[in-house]
């Protein structure tokens, strides 16, 4: 510093020592005086911060004037959630009149941004039912979960179960003006099976799409397929073939084209997507003239955005934020139940092969130590149904047994009947992040596992690295986990747990269980089928592969404003039949 | 000076490829990517044939090389999740992110600076007392926090500001206020301090004593040396909020590379992750480059020190 004070002034460098003013001299002793700061100087920061924080504080006094509000108005919360599930649940009659016009602008938050609109590479739910606003497919899924025609107006099915003829409507155009007709089905599956795409083989399931005439096609199977009406409702989006052909796939993601009833408008990444009614819609006009979807990852701003109106429906919401809506003005919350099961498995293949859980006592004994209503109850305010056997509520085949329940004394006696009156250690782990509350569920459950003398070790691992070790087969012979299943049937989550070696998230097989499966999937007739589940599920009670847990319920938000909204158990929506009303 | 550019930029050179490396392999050990983006239900063969299209099957040093040599000349590939190229994704959040982070500062510099100056100038005064106050506030109260209350206070409660996103021209208003206090908190402190320090300086002692202006003396010889750490303060701040403030923008849903981030990483999403990690490690060395040579020119000492 000397240097650079020297630099350009070193000619009158020695003048200021005898020219020191009063001034610089008062302030030379501040700054030193700062050195000494008696104590009450040293806490002026302190008082600035104390005030500061009182001025925070006087910010929040309103804020904590509506927690106060939400204690007081607990009674009449449970009220109102009651009313919602039945508003669900029984046929809702709308207040307004549907509109003869599309009228007005309907925003939808969404929790992940979809990553394509084009439905082969859609990566997760949320992209996909966003998709299915611009396509259709030959059949769809109705509120009741029932399979209905779409693009097909009917269809037959050969006796042995493995041809099927759909007769196309007539007079159906893609939003770009082309005719909807038999070569667009052919070139939809065309595309999607040869494509490379992650969701491909939800198309393989067809080994030939065939043109018969201009409005009617023949798909074979390779085997009579139960779920294959269902797996087509869910994925096979009709798509434009001239148009295809002219953008190629790039352009297409860029700017999608179906036959659905609305049309793609524009895309800001990140942002949001616009979607307007297609008034040429072949089941009528739509009710809503623009559609939006704005992707809001932080629950808790999804839940200030729906009380400011800025969105009308909300998706995803855990317990507490629904309750924190409930008495909201104009705003209405809804419930209804997922088709996901939670359990915990057992591992009969790898790290499971010789430990006590291999003898079906001592897994029905862990099914009676752990408490579940309980753990409902103080982890999801009761809302979650508990589980028996791996088959939904909702799903095909769902045998309404009770669950096991909490019974410690039966645990006890069923594991000293096993030989194991002392108890075993056993080590578990289960995913961090990767659901709502999931890492509490299984310190409960350890802690009641721990309660009739199985000393369970507990580990919970970063979801990546434990999605890797499930598939491997290397996780503990005790591990959480979760599957939804989006067919109306439990078969996917199933197969897909239970398959032994055959299966990558499977560490469990049993020759009666893989027996049954193989039934359920070469039987077409419902009510067989049905039967089936039931079977699997009786058998999956004596000799559980899990402990049951539960199903969970899904919680969604929507402005009053919004008439005829119906969310369904695989978090589905057909907006087609949905109307805003305009202020 | 040229020799102190030079070498500066070479420096520079050697740091992103240490960054290239690391982050390629860093994210290898992350999970398989095949596993996270097929769906449950997909057998071991479709696994294989996924890792065969995405080349996940080829030796680590390949696929290194591979990459590697895209990077050089900016491409990076195509996103696994958003199936479209990966840099472009991240050029086409950048507009949103230079937008906040922008505001941010400038807000944050527009309250810092002034309360800075007065406090160093006037220490213990009651701007001080205040200032610094707010500047311990600003860099101790978690800024994910604040979001949430500010939302609620303002968006929810007072419905003066949306609560998300990018509509509007006043959306940016608390997304960069919540950015912004923890460097301006910084900011503030750093601005008094220097003056402090500088004005017990002999040189700033020799200059009142040869008569100058105070206002001359703090412009000329207190302002240009405060500018000095300040300068590589702002230079770094602005780099870091440029590489996306995670938590702010997922919080206020605003659409920039912060979500991209998120979303990338949750998805294991290998060329976008790094694409990201290497755009954000330029355009931070680039802002270090940009500092290193404004204090050059501000600073003689800098200037003129090498050589």
């Amino acid at each position: 510093m000397v240097d650079y004070a020297r630099g350009g002034e070193e000619l009158i460098y020695f003048k200021p020592f005898f020219f020191l003013n009063a001034k610089t001299a008062q302030e030379v002793s501040i700054i030193e005086g700062e050195e000494n700061m008696n104590i009450l100087k040293q806490l002026r920061p302190v008082f600035g911060l104390v005030l500061l924080a009182a001025l925070i504080l006087a910010a929040c006094q309103p804020q904590e004037i509506i927690v106060t509000q939400v204690v007081t108005q607990e009674v009449e919360k449970q009220v109102v959630v009651t009313q919602e599930v039945e508003v669900v649940t029984t046929v809702e009659v709308p207040a307004e009149p549907p509109p003869d016009m599309p009228i007005g602008t309907l925003v939808r938050a969404v929790t992940t941004f979809p990553n394509s609109l084009d439905i082969p590479q859609t990566a997760e739910r949320q992209a996909s039912t966003t998709a299915w606003n611009i396509f259709d497919s030959l059949v769809a899924f109705n509120d009741a979960g029932e399979i209905v025609p779409r693009l097909a107006e009917r269809w037959e099915v050969s006796d042995d179960g493995t041809e099927y003829t759909f007769y196309l409507r007539e007079g159906v155009t893609f939003h770009n003006g082309e005719p909807f007709n038999a070569d667009a089905v052919v070139f939809s599956w065309d595309r999607a099976v040869n494509g490379g795409f992650e969701y491909s083989y939800h198309w393989e399931s067809a080994v030939s799409v065939e043109k018969l005439d201009d409005y009617t096609v023949k798909i074979t199977t390779e085997a009579p397929d139960a779920l294959f009406l269902s797996i087509m409702a869910d994925n096979w989006g009709m798509i434009p073939p001239g148009y295809f052909q002219e953008v190629g796939q790039a352009g297409f993601d860029e700017f999608p084209i179906g036959t659905g009833p609305f049309k793609f408008v524009e895309w800001v990444k990140g942002d949001h997507i616009t979607m307007e009614a297609n008034e040429d819609y072949f089941r009528g006009m739509p009710k809503i003239k623009t559609f939006i979807i704005r992707p809001i990852p932080e629950s808790a701003t999804r839940v200030a955005a729906i009380q400011t109106g800025e969105v009308d429906i909300v998706t995803r919401l855990s317990s507490e934020e629904a309750q924190s809506l409930l008495g909201v003005e104009n705003v209405k919350v809804i419930k209804y139940p997922v088709t996901r099961v939670y359990y915990i498995a057992f591992n009969n293949l790898t790290t499971g092969v010789g430990q006590p859980t291999e003898d079906p006592l001592v897994r029905q004994a862990m099914n009676y130590a752990v408490d579940i209503d309980a753990i409902i109850d103080a982890l999801f305010d009761g809302f979650a149904k508990p589980a028996i056997g791996l088959v939904a509520t909702s799903e095909l085949g769902y045998d309404d047994a009770e669950p096991f329940g909490y019974d410690p004394d039966k645990a006890r006696d069923l594991l000293a009947q096993a030989g194991y009156t002392d108890g075993f250690a056993m080590d578990m782990a289960c995913p961090a992040g990767a659901y709502t509350h999931f890492e509490e569920v299984c310190e409960a459950i350890a802690g009641y596992l721990n309660e009739v003398g199985i000393d369970v070790s507990l580990e919970i691992m970063e979801s990546g690295q434990y999605w890797d070790m499930e598939a491997a087969k290397e996780l503990p012979p005790l591990f959480g986990d979760s599957w939804s299943s989006a067919v109306g049937e439990g078969y996917p989550r199933l197969n897909g747990s239970l398959r032994g070696w055959d299966a990558s998230y499977s560490s469990w097989f049993d020759d009666e269980i893989d027996n049954l499966l193989t039934q359920i999937e070469t039987t077409i007739d419902q009510k067989e089928r049905a039967e089936l589940y039931k079977d699997l599920q009786a058998y999956m009670r004596e000799n559980p592969p899990f402990i049951y847990l539960y199903e969970p319920v899904s919680f969604e938000a929507i402005n009053t404003r919004v008439q005829n909204y119906k969310p369904r158990s695989a978090e589905t929506y057909d907006l087609f039949q949905t109307w805003v009303v305009e202020e | 000076m040229q020799r102190y550019f030079i070498s500066r930029l070479g420096q520079s050179a050697l740091l992103l490829i240490g960054v290239i490396i690391l982050v390629f392999f860093m994210v290898r050990v992350t999970g398989d990517p095949a596993r996270l983006m097929m769906p449950r239900e997909a057998s071991a063969e479709d696994l294989e044939a996924f890792r065969e299209v995405m080349g996940f099957n080829r030796p680590l040093y390949v696929q290194f090389l591979d990459f590697f040599s895209g990077a050089i000349v900016g491409d990076f590939g195509d996103s696994l999740h958003f199936k479209t190229p990966a840099l472009q994704l991240v050029l086409e959040r950048l507009p949103a992110t230079v937008h906040l982070a922008g505001i941010a500062l400038i807000f944050a510099l527009i309250i810092a600076i002034p309360i800075g100056l007065i406090g160093g100038f006037n220490p213990g005064s009651v701007v001080d007392t205040l200032g610094r106050g707010l500047a311990l506030a600003g860099q101790s109260i978690p800024n994910f926090w604040l979001a949430l209350i500010f939302i609620l206070f303002f968006a929810v409660r007072l419905r003066w500001f949306p609560s998300f996103g990018r509509d509007e021209w006043h959306s940016v208003v608390l997304p960069a206020t919540v950015l912004g206090l923890p460097v301006m908190g910084q900011i503030v402190r750093l601005t008094r301090s220097a003056v402090l320090e500088i004005r017990g300086e002999d040189f700033i002692r020799t200059a009142y004593s040869k008569g100058l202006e105070p206002r001359t003396i703090y412009i000329k010889h207190v302002f240009r040396n405060v500018a000095i750490p300040l300068i590589s303060v702002i230079g770094v701040q602005f780099g870091y909020m440029l590489g996306g403030s995670i938590y702010i923008e997922t919080i206020f849903s605003w659409p920039g590379m912060g979500q991209l981030i998120e979303q990338s990483i949750g998805w294991r999403d290998f060329p976008l992750i790094q694409a990201i990690a290497v755009f954000t490690s330029v355009v931070v060395l680039g802002l270090n480059l940009i500092t290193d040579l404004t204090y050059a020119f501000i600073d003689p000492r800098i200037r003129y020190g090498s050589s």
